[in-house]
This record gives C-alpha cells, sequence and structure tokens, in this order.
C-alpha cells in the first residue's frame, strides 16, 4: 500500500485475510449474476504496479494493495465485486477472445500507425465496453468505485465519459468537450465495434499523443489487457482466424510482431503447433501461411500399400469368464457373452498378408521462380495450396519431403528430405529464390526412384525445361498431382499432356477459393479405367480376415 | 426435492436503462438524414455528368444544398464525422468534391452553434469549398489541411484553418477574417472584394484580388506576386 508521502508499507494480514473471505464470500455471486462464466477463482495477491488486477490465462488476480485502499473508502465487497464485474466483463462481453481483440487491435494500429497508442486505444475502448456492459446488463457497482479510485488524466476522462453515458455523478472533472464526440458511439453494438473504435480513436487521439508525449503511465486504472491473458488454443484459432482475414502477409507479420513478445511471454512454446516459442525468433511470413493454411482441409485419396510390424488380428479363440471383452467378435456369437463359444481375436504381430489402403509420403515441389510472387509481399497461392498440400499428407501420418526450385541446375534449389515437423516445411516451403525457373529432374526422378511417395508439383508452368518435365513425370510410377497457378501458356501445354498420362492430375489455382478442390492422389485413371484402376481390381482394397489374401508382389 | 433455480428467484434480468441508449440512436438519426441530405444533392448534380467548378454552378449547388438541410437537427460533431464517412464511403453515395465541400460549407453556415471546431487532420483527402459563404458571426476552426476554394466567398465569418490549405483561397471573399496556419496555393484572393487573409507560412501565387489584404507571415503583399 502506498502512503501520501510515497513509502510503501504492506497490508496487514489480519485486513488480507479478511479480504480474502470477503473475496471468497463475493465471487459465487459475481459468477451467479454474469451466468457462470467458466473461470477459476480469482485470487489476491501484491503486485508492484498500481493497477488495480492482472489477468493471465483467464487467471484473474487482484491487487491486493490496491483493493486495501480503496476499501478504506467503501466497503471492501463493493471493490472487490466491481473490480470482479469489470475482469469477468471482459471475457463475456468485450474482447470476448484473442480474435476480437486482435481484430479491434489491427484496425487500432491501422488508424493510428503507433504499437504503444494502438494498444492504448484498444484498452480503453475495451474497458469502456466492458464497464458499460457491466452496468447496464449486470447491475455492477463499478460507478462507486470509479468515484472513489485514484485517477490519472486518462481516467479522468473515462470518467467523465461515463457520467455522461451511464448517467451517474462519478465526480469527475469537467471534460465536456473531449468526451463530447465519445458519448454517442454504440459501445455495446458489437456487430459496430471496428466503426465504433474508429470513431473513439478520433475523439481520444489528442489524449493518446499527449500521453505519449508526457510518457505517461501506459496501463489505465483497472490494468492494461495484453495478448498474454489468453489460453494456447484461443491463441491457435485467434491467428487461424486473423491470417484468413489480413489483406496481406505484410499486415499479419506487422501485428504478429508487436503481439509476439506477449505471446513468448505467456509460455507458449509449442513450436511445431504454434510457431513461436521462447528464445525462438520466428519467421511470422510461414506463421502466416501455416496458420491460413489450416483453414483449408484438403482429402488424400489412400493408395493400396503393404503394411506391417503392428499388431494385426489374425485368429478366433473362445472367449472364457474373466478375460478382457474389448477384443470380443460380436458377430461370433450374435453379440451375447458366452463362454467357449463367443470368439476373441487373437493379434499377432508382423507382416501381415494383403494389402491395406494408407497414405503415401509425398514429395511437394514448389516452384519461387521469379514469375512466382513473392509470399512475403503478397498472398503466395503456392506456398499457400502447397502448405495446404503438406498438412494433409501430415494428418494422414505420412511424411512430406520439399523441393523449392527457380533455377535448380544453376543451384537455385532447396531440399528437406522426407519429415513430420510442420514447421520446417513451412520454412522451406516460404523460401523465395525469385530468379529462373528450370527443373533438375535426375536429382527429383531420384528423390521419388524406389518409393511409392506422391508427387505435389505447384508451379506457374512457366518452365525452361516442360516438356521433359512432362515426359520424365509421365514415366513415373507415383501419383503426381500438378496445381498450375494461373493461365500461363505452359499450363495449357501441361494439361495437355496430362491427359495422355494416367497418373498425372492436374488442377488450377487463381484464387485461395480454389484450394479446397484440390483432390491429393486423384489420380484418373483410378475413376476411368488404366494402369491404377487395374491394380486395385487384382488386389482386394480390404483384406478379409477369414480369408488369407495373396502376398502382393 | 430441492429446486435448482431456486438461486435465481431475484435474478435481475432487465437492463439498466442508461443516457447511452439514447445518444446513440440520436446521433445515428442524424447522421442519416445528413447522408439523405447529400444523397438528395448529389442525384441533383450529377445529372449533368461532370462538375465544374463556375459561378453560377457552385450558387446552384449551394442553393439545393440550403434546401435539403433545412429543418434538419444536427451540430459540429455530426458535420466532423459526416466528412469521415464520407471519405470511407461506408455510408454515403459516392463523394463528388465540389458538391461536398459546398454541402458541409452549408452545414457549418446553418449549424446552431456560433464556434466550431472540424478536426479533420487525419483524413487522407482534402475537401473543397470549406468555409464557402461562412457568415457574420460565425468562427470555424478546421484541424488540417483543406483542398482548393478554402473560405471562397467568406460572408463576415472568421475561418481558422490549423494547417494549410489549396488554390483560391478566400476567392471571391467580400468581409470576414480567413487564417491559414501553413502555407496556401495559388491564386489566392482571387476577386477578393474585402477582408482579411494571413497566411502564417508562404502563399504559392496570389490572384487577382479587387480589394482587401493579404497577409504572408505577417507582412501585407497584397498586389504583389510572389
Amino acid at each position: 500500500m502506498s502512503t501520501e508521502d510515497g513509502e510503501e508499507r504492506q497490508v496487514p494480514a489480519e485486513q488480507a485475510a479478511a479480504l480474502r473471505r470477503t473475496l471468497e464470500r463475493v465471487w459465487p455471486l459475481v459468477r451467479r449474476r454474469h451466468l457462470f462464466p467458466e473461470l477459476p477463482s480469482p485470487r489476491l495477491g501484491s503486485s508492484t504496479s498500481r493497477v488495480a488486477m492482472e489477468i493471465r490465462e483467464k487467471q484473474i488476480t487482484l491487487n491486493l494493495d490496491y483493493a486495501a485502499e480503496i476499501s478504506r473508502l467503501i466497503p471492501a465487497e463493493t471493490v472487490l465485486t466491481a473490480l470482479l464485474d469489470h475482469a469477468v466483463s471482459h471475457y463475456t462481453c468485450c474482447p470476448w477472445d484473442l480474435t476480437t481483440h486482435l481484430r479491434l487491435y489491427a484496425r487500432a494500429k491501422d488508424i493510428l500507425g503507433d504499437a504503444d497508442q494502438a494498444r492504448k486505444a484498444t484498452d480503453l475502448f475495451m474497458d469502456v465496453v466492458a464497464n458499460t456492459h457491466a452496468v447496464k446488463e449486470r447491475q455492477s457497482p463499478l460507478p462507486s468505485l470509479y468515484r472513489h479510485a485514484p485517477r490519472d488524466h486518462a481516467d479522468e476522462i473515462l470518467c467523465c465519459l461515463f457520467e455522461n453515458i451511464w448517467g451517474m455523478d462519478l465526480g469527475a472533472k469537467d471534460h465536456r468537450a473531449e468526451v463530447r464526440r465519445l458519448s454517442a458511439i454504440p459501445y455495446l453494438d458489437k456487430r459496430r465495434w471496428p466503426a465504433s473504435l474508429t470513431r473513439f480513436i478520433r475523439g481520444i487521439r489528442p489524449l493518446l499523443e499527449d500521453a505519449q508525449a508526457e510518457a505517461a503511465q501506459d496501463q489505465s486504472g483497472m490494468g492494461g489487457h495484453g495478448f498474454r491473458q489468453y489460453r494456447a488454443e484461443e491463441i491457435e484459432q485467434a491467428l487461424r482466424e486473423f491470417a484468413k482475414e489480413v489483406d496481406s502477409p505484410q499486415k499479419f507479420v506487422e501485428i504478429f510482431e508487436d503481439i509476439q513478445n506477449d505471446l513468448q511471454a505467456s509460455g507458449h512454446c509449442d513450436l511445431e503447433g504454434m510457431g513461436y516459442g521462447k528464445g525462438c525468433p520466428v519467421d511470422a511470413n510461414w506463421l502466416y501461411y501455416m496458420k491460413l493454411a489450416e483453414n483449408y482441409a484438403l482429402p488424400v485419396k489412400k493408395i493400396p500399400m503393404r503394411d506391417s510390424g503392428n499388431l494385426h488380428p489374425h485368429s478366433h479363440r473362445p472367449w472364457e469368464i474373466g478375460q478382457p471383452v474389448r477384443e470380443v467378435d460380436p458377430w461370433s456369437s450374435f453379440g451375447k457373452y458366452l463362454p467357449g463359444i463367443t470368439q476373441i481375436w487373437e493379434r499377432r504381430e508382423g507382416e501381415i498378408f494383403g494389402v491395406k489402403e494408407k497414405t503415401p509420403d509425398c514429395l511437394i515441389i514448389i516452384d519461387s521462380s521469379g514469375s512466382m510472387v513473392d509470399p512475403r509481399a503478397r498472398l503466395s497461392h503456392a506456398v499457400l495450396g502447397a502448405g495446404c498440400a503438406a498438412d494433409a499428407y501430415l494428418r494422414n501420418d505420412a511424411r512430406v519431403a520439399v523441393y523449392n526450385f527457380s533455377d535448380a541446375p544453376a543451384g537455385g534449389r532447396e531440399h528437406l528430405p522426407f519429415t513430420k515437423s510442420r514447421a520446417l516445411l513451412y520454412r522451406v516451403l516460404c523460401r523465395y529464390f525469385g530468379g529462373g525457373t528450370a527443373l533438375d529432374l535426375p536429382e527429383i526422378t531420384g528423390l521419388v526412384r524406389d518409393t511409392e511417395a506422391d508427387i505435389f508439383l505447384i508451379t506457374d508452368m512457366q518452365i525452361t525445361n516442360l516438356d521433359h518435365t512432362i515426359a520424365r513425370l509421365s514415366a513415373l510410377h507415383n501419383r503426381v498431382t500438378a496445381v498450375h497457378v494461373g493461365k500461363k501458356p505452359g499450363a495449357l501445354r501441361f494439361i495437355k499432356a496430362a491427359k495422355r498420362t494416367p497418373n498425372i492430375s492436374v488442377f488450377g489455382v487463381e484464387k485461395p477459393a480454389d484450394i479446397p478442390r484440390i483432390v491429393l492422389g486423384s489420380v484418373r485413371s483410378y475413376l476411368a479405367g488404366g494402369k491404377a484402376k487395374k491394380k486395385i481390381v487384382e488386389e482386394p482394397a480390404y483384406w478379409s480376415w477369414t480369408k488369407v489374401p495373396p502376398r502382393r508382389k | 426435492m430441492i429446486n435448482p433455480f431456486e438461486d435465481f428467484k431475484d435474478f435481475q434480468t432487465e437492463a439498466r436503462a442508461l443516457p447511452l441508449d439514447r445518444l446513440a440512436p440520436a446521433h445515428d438519426e442524424a447522421m442519416a438524414a445528413l447522408t439523405s441530405g447529400y444523397t438528395k444533392l448529389v442525384e441533383q448534380e450529377v445529372k449533368s455528368l461532370v462538375w465544374f467548378v463556375e459561378h453560377n454552378r457552385v450558387i446552384e449547388a449551394y442553393t439545393v444544398a440550403c434546401e435539403v438541410i433545412r429543418g434538419l437537427d444536427y451540430d459540429g460533431q455530426h458535420i466532423e464525422e459526416f466528412c469521415y464517412q464520407l471519405e470511407s464511403g461506408t455510408a454515403m453515395p459516392y463523394l463528388i468534391s465540389g458538391p461536398a465541400g459546398i454541402y458541409i460549407s452549408a452545414l457549418c453556415n446553418h449549424v446552431p452553434e456560433d464556434d466550431m471546431v472540424l478536426r479533420l487532420r487525419h483524413m487522407q483527402r482534402q475537401m473543397h469549398f470549406l468555409g464557402y459563404r461562412l457568415p457574420h458571426g460565425k468562427t470555424l476552426r478546421i484541424e488540417g489541411d483543406t483542398g482548393n476554394f478554402t473560405g471562397a466567398a467568406l460572408n463576415g465569418g472568421q475561418l481558422i484553418v490549423a494547417g494549410s490549405s489549396g488554390d483560391w483561397a478566400g476567392a471571391g471573399m467580400t468581409e470576414g477574417k480567413i487564417t491559414i496556419v501553413k502555407n496556401c496555393g495559388r491564386n489566392t484572393g482571387e476577386w477578393m472584394q474585402g477582408g482579411e487573409i494571413w497566411v502564417g507560412g508562404r502563399i504559392h501565387g496570389l490572384g487577382r484580388s479587387v480589394s482587401g489584404r493579404i497577409y504572408q507571415a505577417g507582412d501585407p503583399v497584397t498586389g504583389r506576386e510572389r
């Protein structure tokens, strides 16, 4: 607790205990008024800052010193209820989730240009919305708290605004000229929040500029709303949605860099999933494509493959009482458990006979020559499409390799061997060479020789040795999914040639909406006859338990 | 048996009535009225496909603007908001710079307030004809830059531009005072018949004024081409 002469002193133990007891009594009532939000019980803790509360991963921690100080002016119950109302309203009303928070912050950054000012403006706006919601919908005692809490200049103006829009006397100084523009904003209309924030910023811009000039404290009395208050799942989802909403990768990078420190401080270090972590600098470009690709799900057609090494049902043996029922074959006794009659599966390890449909590995060949879009500058459909393809194979437990090329024979290429690491894959996919376009065909055929790996080629078909490429790909037994970006003359040649080869499927992508139409490994001959179809007919697609299928040649 | 809803018997579901419930819809209503007025003016002006700045044309547009805003309930805050809405183009049909500026000037000239501030510093484009025919007893302060014909035909009012203005500032003004804190463009004070223009920065070119006084950084420059 700070005294008038500025010296710090501890809250007496009895008073702290009394406040904790009050908090325990008040919290169920607050939860009930807010219709039982799923939040952990709040805590009372000491803080070095003078803000009223901190929120980390949904855990509300009220500042003991602050609560004790205000409790001398108004009942402790009122103080704690008001603070909790404010905190809970952030979860139940504004910003509600990180997606909305990011959306508002991005709008503020667009208008203000400065990250600190944008953060402050967003915080103030969210405070006004959350408090107004609490006062209007939940009959919160927040006005009492605002009437007695210590205020800086920004809080004074907020109080004056609250007086205007709540119609209550909060004892604020007269700032009517400043708050006049802020008073007619529809704060509680969620659909209009972006437009309302724009108007709000226009009204408080002088205040923000003054605050920056005077290097005033960057948090309001209630505390700032950093991005570290969210959980990992929310961050995942928000980044995914934000990647879909922004116009360009730069915008995503700009906003991500602003919030990166907060996200890292919150301790989410799952680099594979999240794409960021402590002490690991992140190239936000590939994070953008990673999150954007998560919005699309491409289907992969499986192919008959050999399988070995796992436990597989092999034969029946009678089931007896006391044995686990998990392996019971329900067909053996028509759903009844009859000891000695009901059969149980015996599993065996080792190579099984026959084939089973599985997803093969995939080699992604991506063109990053000068004719392709630079993925750092604009949305590259090639990188997005390749990312979607990589995700589709990874989801099916297959491995993915990347061959990123420009003028490959001249050294303009990067090859990532088969891996299941998304982060590594996206790093290589987002590499941009920007040179000429030529494929090193012997090298590529060497990568897939003696494997059943699929090939996913994405390019604008402006390849110098396109005819040789077509001939080589046609000669392979691997399935090839070729995607052309845009409609260049080379694409027509490729489509024409692909009609004669059963293992190549061609798709065109001109906008992100075209990406879901790609079916990976969709070999035409599967549907319309040809080599691959013949293969399936000869070998049963699903092997039978009762008959031992012929060993695959 | 315990009633599980017993806890909620004193639960208040009714929302508290706040002044905000009245303020926000009133603002929206006023903005809708201003937009409707502008739409009427534009419908009138687009008939000739191309909008030229001609003396009669401007007078005619102003007359129509004054007619369409008659009876509207608005204030300076609404005018400022209207300027930003015009620029963003979300709620407006389209922005034609000339008629839009004349419409805003008509709104400023008929607003009940005598002193008005328009904070337009963060607008991406400048509006023309701001302060057109500003009458006696009115003071209009514009924060930000303005376009061409700022304070044209000023009619006794006081116009302060806290920024720069474009060409033809104060053209045809009869009386009043224009203060431009920064620079102004060419033909400043063209056909000016009275009043004063004070420019804090540099005047890029003077027009042929009939009467009145023009000052550049405190020095009288009337009649001298810079």
